[in-house]
């Protein structure tokens, strides 16, 4: 259990506070998880009341929380939390921030320690954390500690991130601080480590020798969703692949770490960053394919094209959709290609991590006739959380036919509860000064690196841009791209 | 087309049917277990035969467990559309109360959605598992040529076609794109044959039919109502094991054997089932494959001058389409004979064969 704190929400009027981070809280509260005298401190630009924003965060909990609202529980749990109106840049804001701190300290025992969360648009972090760092507020007094959660994305290429990073540092300790993203806050993405490194059975297979290639997807249905004047600036590559894909690759790919302490961990990825082969010049038109989603239909029903869509600069050329082949020039990985591909507007949402293994040698079975299908692990990150595996199996008979079967492992059925959501398990962490889920600042800088190089050649013109129908699943530019090497992407 | 006279299960959003599923089975309780060992699409354009193939479905799922979808097409319509239902077929596994159950989704795409199966059917595969597709439609130029890179195991029934030469150009086509190299063709008209061919197989096998395959010079085929192109399948077969080639002169259509022996070919239309005989004449001897209606066995038999008589009795297999698939699910592998006799008969099939 950690120590009780306050929480403080800056941008909580936001749509992050009331889908993610408040029914998180709600369900730590219900899982008795959450110290009782924890505070939650909504920061924002509007006018509201405690009242106003207690129900606005009712409604939303209501609608997002996965266990259903208990209302004796909800009006204890309501009754912590706090609405503080300030503009993010009025240094009397924070100074009040501080005082009313002060008294729920002594009202409700938090013991001076704070969480600082940053829910808001990454133009408003220096303003936030320089007046953090003026008012006094990053400051821990002896005995407490504060400690902030950033929300990604941390930069736009390597240079802001460096210098968010160092803005960050002028406030608070690299240890206390915590880089979110949420990926890794998934119980699947948590079972990576235990599924490698807790079973001999994988471990001792996990290289150039037994494995083929590794493919990791993330699909979504969704379009921009009202989020078209980041997403455009932004594009697929830098809004999934810089951090949620790199960081399920650097699981995946990284050593044993010595211990499970947080560094240990990250520094295990920061190799693996570190060792990916940097793909650049015309190297990008090679192993990357970039694309932008054309009007089609999702499920049935008709959608915009892109550049159809709300807030969308008609000409754009940022791409919805990325594929990618990554090596990574190390040891274990010489020659195993890493394929990552991200995309909106396809059929269907699904996360994965799929290792293909190495072909048999065919001499046994070669008269059979038989296809024989590699075997597959999958790490299904969302939804349904769990693991697969495909091998092959004799069909019954007296002749010998082989099929593909597999054994399948539900996170939901199998341990009998739902699994907490993501932002469950990271606000826990943050409250218990827990910071291996969270990335480090060196993880976050060389993800960018890597990024950089492609996004170098992709600015200098619009060329190489392919086109994808809506609803269907990529352009057949990724798709040969991964029959290069003999495979194709999976169905998912 | 009123799909909604048919009993399709719950209806569903098609982007919620993964969640929705996964409900089904939380309400379910621990009494039913969810399996799966391929995924079984039939796609089929004519309303009338949903119920029937629900219940196909229902039959195959209690010998293979299956993620089965059901597509009902209609890409002529004027309006786009996709509507879909979920519903499970359960089974007891052993003693207890628990029971095996398999999902069946139906979908059922107008306009342009039927065009769009990859995205919209495809999507709910459960992955990593073969996918069999039965094409109950005829082929046609598909706007996405990728649709057959999904596909493990193409099923269909020649029998069915309009045209079968066309047809199976076009199946050909289909298994020579890219990504046909792992696509098996299964022609259920080919699998129903297989009791058929074991059946003369094993009676070749004897020294004495085995010595008078080189010498046959006619064949008599008989087949039931609608069964023609299967016999022809069984002509093609047998003529492309003993490499007979086809001769069309003059009207007159025969093969010509590896020793230059010209093979008359009778073909004839009786009451019956599939194929109800087969006579094979040597100038010495007679070899028949006889099939009453309704029977599951051939009686096979040589009768010649100076040969020991011989008479078996040979399993036919069954003639229900539901046994033909549940066999063809069952055997599983390729049909490596079946393009070769296909080729062989191919120039016998008219446009107006069934």
């Amino acid at each position: 259990m950690p120590e009780p704190c306050s929480i403080v929400i800056f941008g909580a009027t936001g749509d992050l506070t009331h889908r993610k981070l408040v029914p998180a809280l709600y369900n730590l509260a219900a899982n008795g998880s959450l110290p009782a005298s924890v505070s939650v401190v909504g920061f924002a630009r509007r006018d509201k009341t405690d009242e106003i924003f207690r129900r606005e965060l009712e409604e939303a909990a209501q609608k997002f929380s996965r266990q259903k609202l208990n209302p004796e529980l909800w009006e204890h749990f309501a009754s912590s939390i706090f609405y503080h109106r300030s503009e993010f840049d009025k240094a009397e804001g924070y100074d009040a921030l501080a005082k009313r701190l002060d008294e729920l300290d002594a009202q409700r025992g938090t013991r001076g320690n704070r969480l600082f969360y940053l829910s808001v648009a990454p133009d408003q972090f220096p303003i936030i954390l320089e007046h953090l760092r003026k008012s006094g507020l990053n400051q821990a007094r002896k005995g407490s500690w504060t400690r902030v959660i950033v929300e990604k994305p941390f930069g736009i290429d390597l240079p802001t991130a460096v210098e968010l990073n160092s803005l960050v540092d002028e406030a608070f300790r690299e240890s206390d601080t915590y880089r979110i993203d949420h990926y890794l806050g998934k119980e699947t993405a948590q079972n990576i480590m235990v599924l490698r490194f807790a079973n001999s059975l994988f471990e001792t297979m996990w290289n150039a020798k037994h494995i083929d290639h590794v493919q990791i997807t993330a699909s979504e249905p969704l379009g921009v969703e009202g989020r078209a004047g980041y997403y455009d600036k932004s594009g697929a590559i830098r809004d999934m692949v810089q951090n949620h894909l790199l960081q399920l690759l650097c699981l995946t790919a990284m050593e044993p770490p010595s211990d499970l302490s947080a560094d240990a961990i990250r520094d295990e990825k920061v190799k693996v960053l570190k060792s990916l082969r940097p793909i650049e010049g015309a190297d990008v038109r090679k192993y990357v394919v970039r694309a932008q989603y054309s009007a089609g239909a999702v499920n049935g029903k008709r959608v915009p094209a892109y550049r159809d869509e709300q807030n969308v600069p008609p000409e754009s050329a940022t791409e919805t959709y990325v594929a990618l082949q990554v090596n990574i020039d190390n040891w274990r990985w010489a020659g195993v290609p890493f394929f990552v591909r991200v995309g909106k507007r396809l059929p269907k949402a699904a996360t994965e991590i799929a290792i293909h293994f190495k072909s048999v040698p065919p001499v046994l079975f070669r008269n059979s006739g038989d296809v024989l299908d590699d075997n597959v692990l999958v790490i299904r990150i969302q939804p349904d959380e769990g693991i697969s595996l495909r091998m092959c199996a004799k069909k019954p008979g007296s002749s010998l036919r082989i099929e593909p079967v597999k054994m399948d492992f539900h996170y939901g059925t199998s341990f009998g509860k739902a699994t907490p959501e993501a932002y469950e398990r990271l606000l826990l962490d943050a409250m218990s000064g827990d910071a291996t889920l969270f990335a480090r600042r060196d993880e976050v800088e060389e993800a960018w690196k890597f990024i950089d190089a492609i996004r170098a050649d992709w600015d200098k013109g619009d060329e190489g841009l392919a086109f994808y129908s809506a609803g269907s699943w990529g352009p057949t530019e990724a798709d040969d791209l991964i029959q290069r090497h003999g495979a194709t992407w999976r169905r998912l | 087309m009123n799909a909604a006279t048919v009993e399709f299960g719950l209806p569903v959003e098609i982007g919620r049917i993964d969640k929705e599923l996964g409900r089904l089975w939380e309400e379910s309780g621990d009494t039913k277990t969810r399996a799966s060992l391929i995924n079984l699409a039939i796609y089929t354009e004519s309303a009338e035969s949903m119920a029937a193939n629900t219940e196909l479905i229902a039959s195959i799922a209690g010998e293979h467990a299956c993620r089965a979808l059901l597509i009902l097409a209609n890409p002529a319509a004027a309006q786009d559309s996709a509507k879909a239902w979920i519903n499970a077929h359960c089974f007891p596994a052993g003693k207890g109360d628990r029971q095996i159950c398999s999902e069946q989704i139906t979908f059922q795409l107008d306009g342009e959605a039927a065009m769009a199966l990859p995205n919209l059917v495809f999507s709910h595969l459960d992955s990593d598992l073969p996918l069999c597709v039965w094409w109950q439609a005829e082929f046609r130029k598909l706007a996405d040529e990728r649709l057959w890179q999904w596909v493990d195991r193409l099923i269909y029934d020649s029998r069915e076609w309009t045209d079968p030469s066309e047809q199976f150009e076009r199946v050909r086509e289909i298994a020579a794109c890219d990504a046909g190299r792992r696509i098996t063709l299964c022609d259920l008209n080919w699998a129903r044959l297989l009791s058929t061919r074991f059946a003369m197989a094993q009676f070749f096998d004897n020294a004495t039919a085995i010595c008078l395959l080189e010498k046959i010079h006619k064949v008599r085929l008989e087949y039931g109502p609608g069964f023609r192109t299967s016999a022809l399948l069984l002509l093609g077969w047998f003529a492309s094991r003993l490499g007979w080639k086809f001769q069309p002169m003059l009207g007159n259509a025969f093969f010509v054997s590896r020793k230059g022996v010209q093979v008359q070919v009778e073909l004839a239309e009786t009451e019956g089932g599939c194929v109800s005989l087969c006579r094979f004449d040597h100038d010495s001897a007679t070899i028949e494959f006889r099939r009453e209606k309704g029977s599951e066995y051939f009686h096979a038999s040589l009768r010649g001058e100076g040969l020991p008589e011989i008479s078996q009795l040979l399993p036919g297999g069954r003639e229900k389409i539901t046994d033909t698939l549940l066999s063809e699910l069952s055997r599983g592998g390729r049909h490596p004979q079946y393009v070769e006799a296909f080729e062989v008969v191919r120039p016998l099939f008219q446009s107006s064969d069934r």
